[in-house]
Formats: C-alpha cells, sequence, structure tokens
C-alpha cells in the first residue's frame, strides 16, 4: 500500500516537473511582465506532493512496515520510535527522498520570495530548478527507489547502524542537505542569469539571501558532524580530514569565497562572471561530494552505505551539469571592465576568494589524488592530517591578518590607514602569545604564528565590536560576530592541539595506574541490558592529585544485536576550561582492557567559537533591512 | 581595554597547567600517522581493533630500540606498504600532490595581480 501511494506520489512530483517547465517556456514567450497563476500552483502542488511522499515513507518507519525494502534494511520494531523516524533519512534513498524535497520546497519559495525581478529570470530560474529536480527523481525512480517492495514480507527488519543511532543523526544530516542543496538554487539562479542576461546589482540582491541561508545551514551541519564525531567515534578529535570531512569542507568553501564576492557585485557592479563561476561551482561541488561519497570510492568512517550503480547515475548527473554550465557560460558571458583599486575592500575580497580556492584546491587534490594515482599506478597511498597541516597552516597566518585588516578598507579608494595601531595589536598579541607558552610549555613556530595571528584577528574584531556598540550601529555586526568567532576557532584549536594531555594503556579491573598528577582506578565492570543493546560499563575513578579532586568516569562497550555490531562510548566530563576523555576496549583473549585518556583544554570554546561564525550569518540573515 | 584583556587572558589561562612527558608524545605522535589498516578510514590512535593494538606495540619496541620517527615509518611502509602512513612520501609519483596547491596560489596572484595593473593603467589612461 505505502509503496503504491509513495510511488505514486513520486511520479506526480516528475509530472510536474514536465509541466512547469513546458508552461514556463511558454509563458518567457508572451510579451508581459506576469507570470502565468498556473505556474505558481503548480510549484505548490509539487511542495505538496514530494513532501508527502515523504510523509509516506516516514510512516512506512513508524509502523515498521517490512514490506519496504528500505525499511527492512534500515529499520528493526526493536528500535525507540525517536530512531525510527530518523532513520528516515539514515540510509543512501530515504536521504536523496529528503535532497528531493528540499531542492522543491527551495524552488517554490525562490519563485514566490522574488517577485521584484525580472520575469524571465525567474522563469528561467524555475526551469534549470526543474531540470535539477527531474534528474534527482529519475535517480530516485530507477536506482534508489525507497518505495521498493519486497517479497514474501520479513518479519523483523535488519536494524540501522548503531553508531547512527544518535540524536545528531536527527540534525545533522537534514542541516547539511539544507546547505548542499539549497545551493541549487543559485546554480539555477546563476545559468538563468547567463540565459536571460539579468545581471549586476539586482541578479546579486536576488541570490544573496539564499547564499546566506545555505553558508548558515551548511556551517552548522559541518559543525554538527564534528561534534558527533567527537563523542561517537571515540578518538576524541574532531576533525580527521577524512575523504568525506573534506567532501563536505569543499562546496564549504567555494560558498565562503562566494558569500564575499556576490558583495562585490551588489556595491560595485563588478566580477560577475566570478560570481556566476563560484555559484555554479558550489552546487557542483556539492554534488560531487554526494557522488564521492555514495559510491564508495572514499575509504572513510563515514562510507556505510554505498554501491557502484549509483556512482555511474550520479556521475551522468554531474557530467551533464558541468556539460551545460560550461556551455552556458562560455556561449553567454562577456568581457567585462573591472575598476578598483589596490587598497580597497574589492581587492581584499579577491585575496579572501583567492585564499578559499587555495583551502579549496588543497583539499580537492589531497582527496582525489589517491585514487587518479591507484588507477594509474596501482600505488595506493594515504593523504592524512599531516599533508593538510603542511600544505594549509602556513597559509592560515597569513588569512588571519588578512581578515583582521580588510574589513577596514573602505569601498573603491581606501586605504589603511590605521597602521600603527596595527603595529600596536601585533605587538600585543606577541607579547600574550609570549605570556602563554612561558607560563604553559613551548610549541613550535608555525603554533607560535597561528596563535599570535588569531589574537591579532580576535582583537580586531573585539575592537570593532566596541566600536559599534558605541556608536550604535549594527550594519557590520555579523561580519564582526563571523570573524570574531573564526579568530577564536583557530585560537582554541591552537591551544588544544598543544596542551592536550593524552595517555594509552592497558588495565585489567581493580588495577590502579599514575601518570601524570592524575591516578586512574578501574574500580569495576558491571553488564547493563538497554532497550535495544547490551552495555558493558567500565567503573573509572579519576584522583587529581594535586587538588585532590575525584572524578566518576563510565566509558562503555555496546554490544548490538540487529545488526550485531559493536560500539564503544567515550565517558566525557566537559568543563568550561577542559574536557576529560575516556574510552576503554576489550582485548582479544586478555582480561585487560586498552584505556585511552585524553585531556582537551577548551574544547568547549571550539564547539561555541564556531557556532558563533554561523551566528553571525544568521544575524545578516533576520536583519535583512539592514542590508540596504 | 587592552588591560581588560591581558587580564582576561591572563587568568584563563593560568587556570590550567600542564605537564609534558616527552617520549610519550612521540609516540601518540607516530600512532597519529598510521592507518589502521583493517578498519575503515581510522587511525592507530583512534582504533580498538586488534590490528591497532599490536601496532601500538611494534612503534612502542622500536622507539625502546632508539630508531628515530624517520625509521620507524620506513620500517613500516617497507612491511604494508605506503598506505600505511598518512603522510605520503615526496617522491616521483607524488610530486604533483605536494607540488599542484602551491601552484594554485601562485595562479592566482597573478590572476588578482593582473586585474589589479590592468585597472592602474585604465586609471592614468
Amino acid at each position: 500500500m505505502l509503496s503504491n501511494t509513495g510511488i505514486i506520489l513520486i511520479i506526480l512530483t516528475l509530472f510536474l516537473s514536465f509541466l512547469i517547465i513546458y508552461i514556463s517556456v511558454v509563458n518567457i514567450k508572451e510579451k508581459n511582465n506576469i507570470i502565468d497563476k498556473k505556474i505558481y500552483h503548480y510549484t505548490f502542488y509539487q511542495v505538496i506532493f514530494s513532501i508527502l511522499s515523504f510523509l509516506t515513507l516516514l510512516a512506512g518507519f513508524i509502523n515498521s512496515d517490512f514490506s519496504l525494502i528500505n525499511v527492512f534494511e534500515n529499520s528493526h520494531s526493536d528500535k525507540p520510535l525517536f530512531y525510527k523516524i530518523a532513520g528516515t533519512w539514515g540510509s543512501h534513498e530515504g536521504s536523496l527522498l529528503l535532497w528531493i524535497n528540499i531542492i522543491v520546497v527551495f524552488s517554490f519559495l525562490f519563485l514566490i520570495y522574488n517577485k521584484k525581478s525580472n520575469k524571465i529570470f525567474r522563469l528561467y530560474t524555475l526551469i534549470f530548478q526543474n531540470f535539477l529536480i527531474l534528474g534527482f527523481l529519475i535517480f530516485l525512480l530507477f536506482n534508489s527507489n525507497p518505495f521498493s517492495k519486497i517479497y514474501p514480507i520479513p518479519l523483523e527488519g535488519l536494524g540501522l547502524n548503531p553508531i547512527l543511532q544518535d540524536p545528531a543523526l536527527v540534525i545533522h544530516p537534514p542541516l547539511l542537505y539544507v546547505g548542499f542543496v539549497g545551493s541549487s538554487i543559485y546554480f539555477s539562479a546563476a545559468m538563468a542569469s547567463l540565459v536571460s542576461n539579468y545581471k549586476g546589482k539586482e541578479f546579486a540582491l536576488s541570490i544573496k539571501p539564499w547564499i546566506l541561508i545555505s553558508w548558515c545551514f551548511q556551517t552548522l551541519g559541518i559543525i554538527a558532524g564534528s561534534i558527533w564525531a567527537y563523542y561517537e567515534l571515540g578518538w576524541g578529535g574532531f576533525w580527521f580530514w577524512d575523504p568525506v570531512e573534506n567532501v563536505s569542507l569543499m562546496p564549504w568553501f567555494a560558498i565562503t569565497a562566494l558569500m564575499h564576492s556576490v558583495i562585490v557585485l551588489e556595491k560595485r557592479n563588478s566580477i560577475y562572471s566570478w560570481v556566476v563561476i563560484l555559484c555554479l561551482s558550489t552546487f557542483i561541488l556539492s554534488v560531487t561530494g554526494t557522488f564521492l561519497v555514495r559510491s564508495g570510492i572514499l575509504n572513510s568512517v563515514h562510507t556505510f552505505a554505498n554501491d557502484p550503480s549509483r556512482g555511474i547515475y550520479i556521475l551522468l548527473l554531474l557530467a551533464i551539469m558541468i556539460f551545460a554550465s560550461l556551455i552556458i557560460f562560455f556561449k553567454n558571458n562577456k568581457r567585462e571592465t573591472y575598476n578598483f583599486q589596490i587598497q580597497s575592500k574589492e581587492t581584499f575580497i579577491l585575496i579572501n576568494n583567492w585564499f578559499m580556492f587555495f583551502f579549496l584546491i588543497s583539499v580537492l587534490i589531497g582527496t582525489l589524488y589517491p585514487i587518479f594515482l591507484e588507477a594509474l599506478t596501482q600505488t595506493k597511498i594515504s593523504v592524512g592530517p599531516p599533508f593538510y597541516s603542511i600544505v594549509i597552516f602556513p597559509f592560515i597566518v597569513l588569512f588571519l591578518i588578512v581578515m583582521a585588516i580588510g574589513p577596514k578598507i573602505s569601498w573603491i579608494k581606501g586605504g589603511y590607514k590605521k597602521i600603527n595601531f596595527a603595529i600596536i595589536i601585533l605587538a600585543l598579541s606577541t607579547f600574550l602569545n609570549f605570556l602563554i607558552f612561558k607560563i604553559f610549555g613551548s610549541y613550535s613556530i608555525l603554533s607560535n604564528l597561528i596563535i599570535i595571528s588569531s589574537i591579532f584577528l580576535i582583537i580586531h574584531s573585539v575592537y570593532d565590536l566596541f566600536g559599534i556598540v558605541k556608536k550604535n550601529v549594527q550594519f557590520d555586526l555579523s561580519r564582526i560576530i563571523s570573524h570574531l568567532g573564526f579568530g577564536l576557532l583557530i585560537f582554541f584549536i591552537g591551544i588544544n592541539h598543544n596542551y592536550s594531555i593524552e595517555e594509552d594503556f592497558n588495565l585489567k579491573v581493580g588495577e590502579i595506574k599514575n601518570f601524570h598528577k592524575y591516578q586512574m582506578n578501574f574500580k569495576s565492570l558491571e553488564k547493563n541490558d538497554r532497550k535495544n543493546y547490551q552495555a558493558i560499563v567500565g567503573n573509572f575513578i579519576l584522583i587529581d592529585k594535586k587538588k585532590n579532586l575525584k572524578e566518576f568516569l563510565k566509558p562503555e562497550i555496546r554490544v548490538y544485536s540487529s545488526p550485531e555490531t559493536l560500539t564503544y562510548e567515550a565517558s566525557i566530563k566537559t568543563k568550561i576550561y577542559s574536557d576529560k576523555y575516556l574510552t576503554m576496549s576489550n582485548i582479544t583473549r586478555s582480561d585487560y582492557y586498552n584505556i585511552k585518556f585524553q585531556e582537551k583544554p577548551f574544547m568547549i570554546w571550539i564547539w561555541i567559537s564556531a557556532i558563533m561564525i554561523s551566528i553571525g550569518g544568521f544575524i545578516r540573515l533576520f536583519k535583512k533591512g539592514e542590508l540596504k | 581595554m587592552f588591560k581588560f584583556f591581558f587580564i582576561y587572558f591572563y587568568i584563563l589561562l593560568s587556570l590550567q597547567s600542564f605537564s609534558f612527558a616527552e617520549n610519550k608524545k612521540l609516540e601518540n605522535e607516530i600512532y597519529k600517522n598510521l592507518r589502521c589498516l583493517v578498519c575503515q578510514g581510522q587511525s592507530v590512535a583512534d582504533s580498538n581493533s586488534d590490528f591497532a593494538q599490536t601496532l601500538k606495540l611494534v612503534v612502542k619496541d622500536k622507539i625502546k630500540e632508539g630508531k628515530s620517527k624517520k625509521e620507524i615509518y620506513d620500517f613500516l611502509t617497507k612491511k604494508y606498504g605506503e598506505w600505511i602512513v598518512y603522510k605520503p612520501k615526496f617522491n616521483r609519483y607524488n610530486f604533483l600532490l605536494w607540488f599542484l596547491p602551491y601552484l594554485t596560489i601562485v595562479f592566482g596572484g597573478i590572476v588578482i595581480f593582473i586585474l589589479l595593473k590592468k585597472r592602474k593603467n585604465q586609471r592614468t589612461n
């Protein structure tokens, strides 16, 4: 029943896409400035049908309807309701349906919120958007149908991957998808702008809010994923330069560059072609990421669902998208003149783009190079954290300084007048850095430079913050908050990296281990039966010998039966100044347990500063009136 | 205001005090740069697998023998292939990997320089 309903709804959505494209093409030829009412209606129906199809799948998961393969493979009747619901987008098929829902909703919202824009531009955007919708719907129907039936109907499902059974599954994928798929709308808009010759300030204004929305969500999505990895994967890190993490970072670099350069287009009517290239590449990179993850080409913690046949389809879709955008770009792009001076805000935004592009290319090469090398020479290499620290980190130093100085320069013709001010702040940052490493222990030259430059940016931003509070103008608030957040993020990461304590040892129940200023006592083990797994809980007492503080840590080993898996649950004690992180794992044929203890200073501040970056974006979004 | 910052950071940072055990750091650093070959994208430091446990013992022994970081990496690469180290060697095959990112920064710099130069000429004309 559900299967048929779902498929019918998908086909109706598909049919509406064709219809919208057809009517839009007819409507474009009519020489008036009014969009046919029918188009509004059909787009609205499309939203209704696609949301209904998603709800149908959701109903399948809630009722544990195992006649659907997707539900059978990813759910289990014992599973808590919460994870049954989240399981809807826990698989490839379900998340593709979510993806389509977002793309359809964005298409509708763009249509109704852009009434001021040119009619032909709006209709072309709608046409391109519906071509994308078609592409993904056909993919869903023929390759990844979440409504496929299974016969005979199994009595019980296989269960959801335990690593995914976490509250973060509810927020992380939807946030990221809104970010990634949201970029489809300015992909379409950029194509439409090329075709309909709707350029300059109006174009910039029509896409700006959408760039901001998808940027905010993408940022939050990446942070959520990072926090999830921190507590779930049991390694105490938050970023591993894992290929799948990289793939989410690449569109982020492109969109961040875009967010800055679209301001140049709006204010100075310049670098139109570059803005278009960024619009196109943000979405292309998002789809490339999906292709790499879903096809299973990458070796990563995230490869829980892959299938080569999907890869081929996405690759085909990607090829069509790239090909179409190249043709339209080169056919319609005209040469433009650039008018800006060395010391102007435009130049600094270009420099921002220069860095973003460098980060993007470095990550792209680091991610793809091993794949090509293996295909060409059969040598398997790993590109991991050391590569990125060597290539990217030195440039972070310059980037931070430019980020502090850039916004202080005015449009067209500026010049940085406060050289003395900058020198004082630099001296102050150096001094603060000196104090830090004098008191807490030294670190490498690069760490020194990164910490100095991050303090430089922090002081600059805080100074600006006081400035706008004094003058009571809130125009720049969002920029300052985001830049301050970034400065703090790098600062805390630097401190965290240099002053973390890590210990790795084996212990038996009843044993005691002394290290640093701590004493760890492995008190006991207990077994608990929980709702859909069995937990082996270790009771540890950690004594801080200096402060005479006692803390109880309870890491777990979880044994899931459907599917049969072991997961290791870290015990984390978060405090304002540091996190204590403990994991234990069993050692085969031994009474000993492998214990990993970490003390990570300012962990929570890393999250707070990262969230601050995205809050900056949201502030601008809600204060849209300030933009004008 | 600067005084305020000075005091703020001072207080914030004085509340933590750390001490290092230098040789501990070396082995942790090595664990982090080794791929756990039986896992999906995890390093030896992060993994709970038997393979990772064994490899940790090997590394510890080598450090005890007085081997340097490079010697340990070389030993493991010989045994398990280049796949095991997260930092690819700079050689004939990986030349482009290390070189291309810097090429983009040079290229980007040239483009920006040309744009600015062009504009200057336009203005003086």
